[in-house]
């Protein structure tokens, strides 16, 4: 350098996309007679091979010092470009795009568009004109991957990740892992038994050479970054030595004390030394200290009397596991929306008002009655039930505004299973639409309807509410505009899924963002669904949406490879695209500290970023009251420069044809 | 033994303050004074324009103006001592960036004139006196001392705080010159000086100084004063923060804060948090800055005429 900069400026037609409505060699011309342009081109598609080559020649053909690409969306094809220009021994930081496209060329039309082109791309040569060359960030990274949630999606990204080699930490804050999916009777559309498909692949986490489980476990802090991650994980006692405990239930049936099961939805008791479930993995009980009547001074300690292996241990304290980790895959599952939250329902106080989990655990042989369809007020066996779905979906005035896209399926099957199990009962499903997308979905909803005369009927349901034993539904039925009345005896909520507690709290320390409506959010709808805004984190499972089995699964395996793609690169580099603090300047006021997303800033006489946690959002140099805080390549200096350039001289006169 | 540099202090619409506070220098004011010769000084010695007008070009090495400008009068003399100096040093907050009577800039000259005298003010003589002996015009606005002629060193502060006129003296006796238009302050914010402790950099509540006694220890911009100091350049040790008062910018801002107004309002949106997430949120944020009253007088309190353009509008 050193004689002045010598930019080179390489318009794009994007064939008619952006041709169409820009002037392009009027753009070529006006930017070459720009100041410190040394060189101007266009091509049809810039980004083709011949394309880039016309590029990489002018950097050298004319010692370009430069390069302003005006394109379409530097998230498209900035890459590609700087990329291109690395080849011909160019800094790529020096190359910029000027997006003429999704900014200019597909919103406007008339002569106006060309103008706006030209500034666009003017403005963007003043910006290179102040770029300097910087080298990407290298970093070394630890080898290890954490999964947060033991349900399906994480289980199968954890024995995904651990079969490529790779040692893994399943955490889960319920004693077993099996989540969701081990309380499902039947999944549609195969019937298939949920626990047969599902423990065969608990039985192979827990026994990976590569996978540490950690249940009965939480996440207390992150901190880090990228292949740098630092987990501090609290593994609560369970009093109970899994390696010792053979599974005999003495301790259980001794213990005096009795609460409802989670397993069970609260439909049957355990004591306060329990296994979830039969096939629970770790297969230990666990001493809810909670529940328990006391153990510090021991109030009862009748378990351990009876234990003959001598599995319970009261002195057992809580574990703090610190470990570092290369990525972080979140797959912490989904809860039913709360019955209590349906007004028009009953407020769950109904007994015999119940939800799809609930009902799952009726249909489910290791359930509360056996597999039995009997309700839970009385045990009888209902005659007449009624589905109500979107219960809490769909519905932005009072609950929630989204689609929990497998109610329509789960309600199906319910319906049908409470047919095969009950052949005189009469099931009826009210819907607002059937959504049945999926392989052989719509199939199944067909059969529930006509094979199996489920009475569906669409509509809403006004108003349940209890008339001695009965539950009375009404609603109206929309196709024939009749009011609908049913005595019902049991009453099936197709509740809306919301992220599981805790999901926010977890978000929070892991500093990525959740949606409006509390599910963890991806960094791009379309093209990045997998991965948080915050590198090194992925998603999986219904922690991001709504979800079904298979989707899960697939999810789980795509976080997976996400995950792997970092733990076997050599290094990682980061943008070097960051803030830096002037320590000249900065006086440790702090005030960027809170604003940063990333937790990347450090408070002290002087502020520090840290360069590998930054995203270069920007956000706390707008906040810097002093002007300490600035963007590398992007200073205020280099946007006043490019706001003038682009507010500031007489508008190019276009004449079209 | 070379002869002592001559020096002149001038003041134009200030408080007099600026002039009292080399007091403040204490002992070493006899130390300085022994160095330098007085040639005009209204508020020290008996000395006359027609003196400065028979002054040579370029004859007085330093002239220190304090106060804003707001009489033609004033004008006047600044150019004139510009013209017989080889240094102007703007000295306070006031001939710095407008300071104080500057906040008059939100009201029109006709406006203060009423104000002041309910039938309208006309600079006449006094009785049996000569047309030259009337009062001068006021001017329509009242500007830094910047906006009419070159400043060469600026020493902020209102009044100047005794570290820093101690700066200047030593500049100006050792002949070690700083850059031009320097500033003899930190280039950091005041909150490098500020012994207060900042740990949880929200802003949940707006309190005015006579609202809360704040806490000993922790930064009343934590508190919910409005306290300028991230914005402000340090050098005055603190003092207004170090004494439970918020800084309120008179030393200005820093470096490369720009507008101190757009820069405090820039920190304060970041910083307030009015403990509601969701949709609802910017409306109780806006809700809990509304609490900020007077805001042009609490960014711009001594800096309006530098940084506010402000209309002619008469409010009669």
């Amino acid at each position: 350098m050193g004689r002045g900069p010598r930019i080179g400026v390489f318009v794009c037609h994007c064939g008619k996309n952006i041709a169409t409505t820009v002037d392009v060699p009027r753009v070529v011309e006006a930017l070459a007679r720009h100041p410190g342009v040394a060189y101007a081109a266009r091509h049809e598609y810039m980004c083709s091979d011949p394309g880039q080559d016309v590029v990489k020649k002018a950097i050298k053909d004319h010692r370009l010092t430069g390069v302003v690409v005006a394109a379409c969306s530097p998230s498209m094809h900035e890459t590609t470009f700087r990329n291109a220009a690395e080849e011909a021994g160019l800094n790529p930081y020096l190359v910029e795009i000027a997006n003429i496209r999704e900014w200019c060329s597909w919103v406007h039309d008339g002569p106006v568009t060309t103008d706006k082109a030209i500034r666009i791309t003017r403005a963007m040569v003043e910006k290179v004109k102040g770029n300097h060359p910087l080298e990407p960030v290298e970093v070394g990274h630890a080898v290890k991957c954490l999964v947060v949630g033991g349900g399906i999606s994480g289980i199968q990204a954890a024995l995904d990740i651990a079969d490529a080699g790779y040692e893994v930490l399943l955490v889960e804050r319920s004693p077993s892992i099996g989540g969701r999916m081990a309380q499902l009777s039947e999944t549609f559309p195969t019937l298939d038994c949920s626990q047969c498909i599902l423990t065969p692949k608990m039985v192979e986490a827990s026994r990976h050479p590569r996978i540490r489980l950690l249940t009965y476990s939480e996440v207390e802090s992150v901190t880090g970054y990228l292949g740098n991650y630092h987990v501090t994980i609290r593994k609560k006692p369970t009093y109970v030595d899994p390696d010792k405990c053979n599974l005999c239930g003495d301790c259980a049936r001794v213990c005096p004390v009795r609460v409802p099961s989670e397993f069970d939805q609260g439909l049957s008791e355990r004591a306060a030394i329990y296994v979830p479930f039969p096939q629970a993995v770790p297969s230990s009980y666990t001493l809810d200290e909670v529940n328990c009547l006391g153990l510090n001074p021991l109030r009862c300690s009748e378990c351990s009397k009876v234990c003959t292996v001598g599995a319970i241990n009261y002195d057992m304290r809580e574990e703090r596991i610190e470990e570092d980790v290369g990525a972080i895959v979140l797959a912490t599952g989904y809860d039913l929306y709360g019955k209590e939250m349906m007004g028009e329902y009953g407020h769950g106080t109904v007994p015999d008002v119940i939800d799809g989990l609930e009902f799952e655990r009726i249909l489910s042989a290791g359930g509360p009655t056996k597999g039995e369809v009997r309700r839970p007020s009385d045990g009888k066996v209902p005659k007449e039930v009624v589905f109500i779905q979107c219960s809490g979906s769909r519905d932005p005035e009072l609950h929630k505004s989204y689609c929990s896209k497998i109610c329509c399926m789960y309600t199906a099957k319910h319906a049908l299973l409470y047919r095969h199990n009950v052949h005189d009962g009469t099931a009826y499903v009210f819907y607002i639409d059937i959504r049945a997308g999926g392989k052989e979905y719509e199939e199944f909803v067909v059969r529930a309807m006509e094979d199996e005369r489920i009475l569906y009927l669409r509509g809403k349901v006004a108003k349940v509410f209890r008339d001695g034993d009965k539950v009375v539904v009404w609603g109206v039925d929309t196709l024939t505009g009749k009011r609908i009345e049913v005595a019902a005896d049991l009453v099936v909520l197709a509740q809306a899924m919301v992220p599981s507690a805790g999901t926010e709290e977890l978000a929070r320390k892991l500093h990525i963002a959740c949606g409006g409506e509390g599910f963890l959010k991806e960094a791009h709808p379309k093209l990045r669904p997998l991965e948080a805004l915050t590198a090194g984190i992925f998603l999986a499972g219904a922690a991001h949406g709504p979800k079904d089995i298979p989707e899960a699964v697939a999810q789980g395996s795509g976080a997976a490879a996400k995950a792997i793609a970092i733990l076997a690169s050599p290094t990682l580099t980061h943008s070097p695209e960051v803030a830096e603090v002037d320590e000249d300047l900065c006086s440790g006021c702090a005030v960027c500290v809170p604003q940063c997303p990333y937790g990347a800033i450090t408070p002290g006489d002087v502020a520090h970023v840290n360069e590998l946690l930054c995203e270069g959002c920007g956000t706390c140099v707008a906040a810097c009251p002093s002007g300490a805080m600035r963007m590398k390549n992007q200073t205020d200096a280099q946007v006043k420069r490019m706001i003038q350039v682009a507010l500031g001289g007489e508008p190019v006169e276009v004449s079209r044809g | 033994m070379a002869a002592k540099p001559k020096i002149a202090v001038y003041w134009t619409g200030g408080c007099g303050g600026c002039d009292v506070s080399f007091l403040e220098l204490g002992v070493a004011l006899l130390d300085v004074l022994a160095q330098i010769e007085i040639v005009f000084w209204p508020a020290l010695v008996d000395t006359k324009r027609a003196d400065v007008e028979s002054f040579a070009p370029r004859s007085i090495a330093a002239t220190l103006v304090n106060g804003t400008l707001r009489t033609e009068e004033n004008v006047e003399m600044v150019h004139l001592l510009r013209e017989k100096s080889q240094l102007v040093v703007a000295f306070g907050a006031c001939a710095y960036q407008g300071g104080v009577p500057g906040l008059a800039n939100l009201a029109s000259r006709e406006d203060i004139l009423h104000r002041m005298s309910t039938n309208g003010f006309h600079p006449t003589p006094p009785p049996g006196g000569e047309r030259e002996d009337a009062p001068p015009e006021l001017l329509p606005q009242a500007k830094s001392l910047a906006d009419e002629i070159a400043v060469d060193y600026v020493v902020p502060g209102c009044p100047p705080m005794p570290p820093l006129i101690g700066l200047l003296f030593d500049a100006l006796l050792s002949g070690d010159l700083p850059a031009p238009s320097h500033v003899f302050a930190h280039d950091k914010a005041l909150c490098e000086e500020c012994p207060r402790t900042r740990e949880d950099r929200v802003l949940s509540k707006v309190v005015r100084p006579h609202e809360l006694i704040p806490d000993p220890k922790v930064c009343l911009l934590d508190q919910g004063m409005i306290c300028m100091g991230p914005v402000i350049r340090g050098g005055c040790g603190a003092a207004c923060p170090k004494a439970g008062m918020p800084c309120t910018g008179c030393v200005g801002p820093t470096p490369n804060a720009g507008d101190p107004g757009l820069a405090m309002i820039s920190a304060l949106g970041s910083l307030v948090r009015a403990g509601e997430e969701g949709p609802g949120a910017f409306a109780a944020e806006d809700k809990l800055l509304d609490a900020l009253v007077d805001p042009l007088g609490t960014f711009y309190k001594y800096s309006l005429p530098a940084y506010v353009r402000t209309g002619r509008r008469s409010n009669r």
